[in-house]
């Protein structure tokens, strides 16, 4: 798999790949999703790649291999696999190759090397120059000029690259220098973040700007500053004020809580005494405040909290009859919904009972037909017995006629075995005919 | 080839290895040298025992099988007696070794064999005759060994 020479081939095993894929889908052999599958006549696939190493790596004759997977004999016959399968395995999701170059492009494996070949321009090609050997990126590439050049830095007289230069000279040199905004200062990139921290003319704020002092002077006057100031002296009483606040307003958000739950304990409260008061009987609706007063305090003349309880009648009607409302509204809901529920029981019911009928009904079809057609067999089979003994009866009764009923008695004694056609057709004869003929008109 | 692969199946049992088997390469820089450290399987009369199983794979892998050894001297039918510690596993014989079998399959097997020995394909021959006639006496040496060599 030599590569062609004026694009390379991208090596799909060594891929990133982004998305999680089927086990199924992974050579046994080099654990990637397939790559160009072949199929044995076992129905094992692999790579073509893997498959040809194994070929080559196989200690036999070339014509003894063996499947990798169950060591079926291949016979030499190398099948192709269905189409969908190869799609799957390049629609898995990849990474770009040149991703360490700085390509974030993420595709599905069959379009990397298109990509690569019109699209990255992060892919590495070969310097222009035949004598450097060395790779530059496809955006960097200049016509004609090889980039790898070393080039020693005009600051710190390194040498770097000509492709790395502009990015070293503007962000990485170590000379590299700088000026601090507040005092004017030159000094270099990489000793700035120490020059802040130590910077005389920066500008700092008073250490009670948290307490509104206003003052940003730079360090040298900071120190003046802050032993007149009289916020920074308040400082400490403020903080405890605060602290304090803090608490105080902790302990007020606690006893609101509880403040609430109380007010609902109490109200809960009152709507039971007031279902129980409700519960006696003949309450007058329109002097509601005598009678509660009656209710609530049986035989105790209490004129003194008369006053208390002036509104309180006001409140449990109107109280009372939202909640005999809402009480009925519920209940009718529920009886709605109960009749509902009963409709719904009455058609599945109905329901299951007209099937069980039709059901019953082709049964006893069924039955009847089976009946008369065993009633039809039995006839049939009774007929000729029928006939045949009528005929002999009538024989026989032209016999008799003439012998006389001298037989009667050995008649009745034997009377009991079927086989009528027996040998001696002197017995039986008058029973089977009064018998035959009463089978025949019971079925 | 080979590393690619011996990269995805490390990685895999590194995030989710088998019971009582953790694998670490021997040397950061060499994909194809592991260090795998077994713990005795209950039952046996390895338990409680951490041995020290080395792990070669060659260049060809997967198309040549990896060399199993032991690194802790162990008291059983199928391994060497000597430093080596050879294993004799019946997938890892050339002719017997498919490509597709995977290294984790390799030492569950090894695993396995510590619960269950295989005196007729042994190696080291009188300790599959004393597996064989006096267990107890196996049991008893192989413990011992577990407690002289395999415990740190």
């Amino acid at each position: 798999m030599d590569p062609p020479s004026d694009h390379e081939v991208v090596d799909l095993r060594s891929l990133d790949y982004v998305s999680r894929y089927d086990d199924h889908l992974m050579c046994p052999i080099c654990h990637c999703p397939f790559i160009r599958p072949i199929r044995l006549q076992c129905d094992h696939v692999f790579c073509q790649k893997c498959l040809n190493t194994a070929i080559t790596s196989f200690a036999g004759l070339r014509d003894d291999f063996t499947c990798p997977s169950c060591r079926t004999p291949t016979k030499g016959v190398y099948l192709n696999v269905p189409r969908l399968l190869i799609n799957m395995c390049d629609d898995i999701r990849v990474k770009c190759p040149f991703a360490a170059e700085g390509c974030e492009e993420v595709m599905p494996r069959g379009h990397v090397q298109s990509h690569i070949d019109k699209y990255c321009s992060y892919q590495l090609v070969d310097c222009p120059n035949d004598q450097c050997g060395k790779k530059t990126r496809k955006m960097d590439l200049h016509p004609e000029k090889c980039m790898h050049a070393l080039h020693p830095c005009q600051h710190c007289g390194e040498d770097i690259m000509q492709k790395d230069y502009e990015e070293h000279v503007q962000e990485s040199c170590p000379r590299l220098e700088t000026t601090c905004p507040d005092c004017q200062t030159t000094v270099l990139q990489t000793e700035f973040q120490e020059h802040v921290e130590v910077c005389p003319e920066m500008n700092h704020p008073c250490a009670a700007s948290r307490f509104g002092c206003p003052v940003k002077v730079t360090r040298a006057e900071l120190a003046a500053h802050e032993q007149e100031c009289p916020l920074v002296m308040m400082g400490p009483y403020l903080d405890a004020q605060n602290s304090r606040l803090g608490s105080l307003e902790a302990t007020v958000r606690h006893l609101q809580q509880r403040n609430e739950i109380y007010e609902d304990g109490l109200s809960n409260i009152r709507s039971t005494l007031f279902e129980s008061s409700r519960g006696v009987p003949e309450r007058n609706p329109n002097s509601p405040q005598d009678s509660l007063n009656q209710d609530r305090l049986p035989g105790a003349p209490e004129q003194p909290a008369n006053d208390q309880w002036i509104d309180l009648p006001n409140v449990y009607t109107t109280n009372a009859n939202t909640y005999l409302l809402s009480l009925h509204e519920s209940l009718r809901e529920e009886v709605g919904q109960l009749s509902h529920a009963i409709t719904d029981l009455d058609a599945r019911a109905s329901m299951a009972i007209m099937n069980e009928c039709l059901r019953i009904k082709e049964d006893m079809a069924h039955t009847n037909a089976a009946v008369s057609s065993i009633r039809m067999q039995v006839q049939w089979l009774m007929n000729p017995r029928l006939h045949q003994a009528q005929r002999m009866a009538g024989a026989r009764n032209n016999n008799n006629n003439g012998n006389g009923n001298a037989n009667d008695g050995d008649d009745t004694a034997t009377a009991g075995p079927s086989n009528a056609a027996g040998p001696s057709p002197g017995l039986l004869r008058p029973r089977r005919l009064s018998d035959g003929g009463r089978e025949g008109t019971k079925l | 080839m080979s590393q690619k692969r011996i990269a995805k199946e490390l990685a895999e049992l590194v995030e989710s290895p088998p019971e009582g088997i953790k694998v670490e390469l021997a040397d950061e820089s060499d994909l194809y040298l592991w260090n795998v450290y077994m713990e005795g399987p209950e039952g046996s009369p390895f338990q409680n025992g951490k041995f020290l199983v080395k792990l070669k794979l060659p260049t060809e892998y997967p198309f040549k099988p990896p060399a199993v050894s032991f690194g802790t001297k162990i008291y059983h039918p199928n391994v060497t007696n000597d430093d080596k510690g050879s294993m004799c596993l019946g997938m890892l014989r050339p002719d017997e070794w498919k490509p597709s079998s995977k290294i984790a399959a390799v030492l569950q097997f090894a695993r396995q064999l510590l619960v269950e020995p295989m005196p007729d394909d042994a190696v080291e021959g009188r300790i599959a005759e004393q597996y064989k006639n006096d267990r107890a006496r196996y049991d008893e040496l192989a413990k011992e060994w577990t407690r002289k060599y395999a415990t740190a």
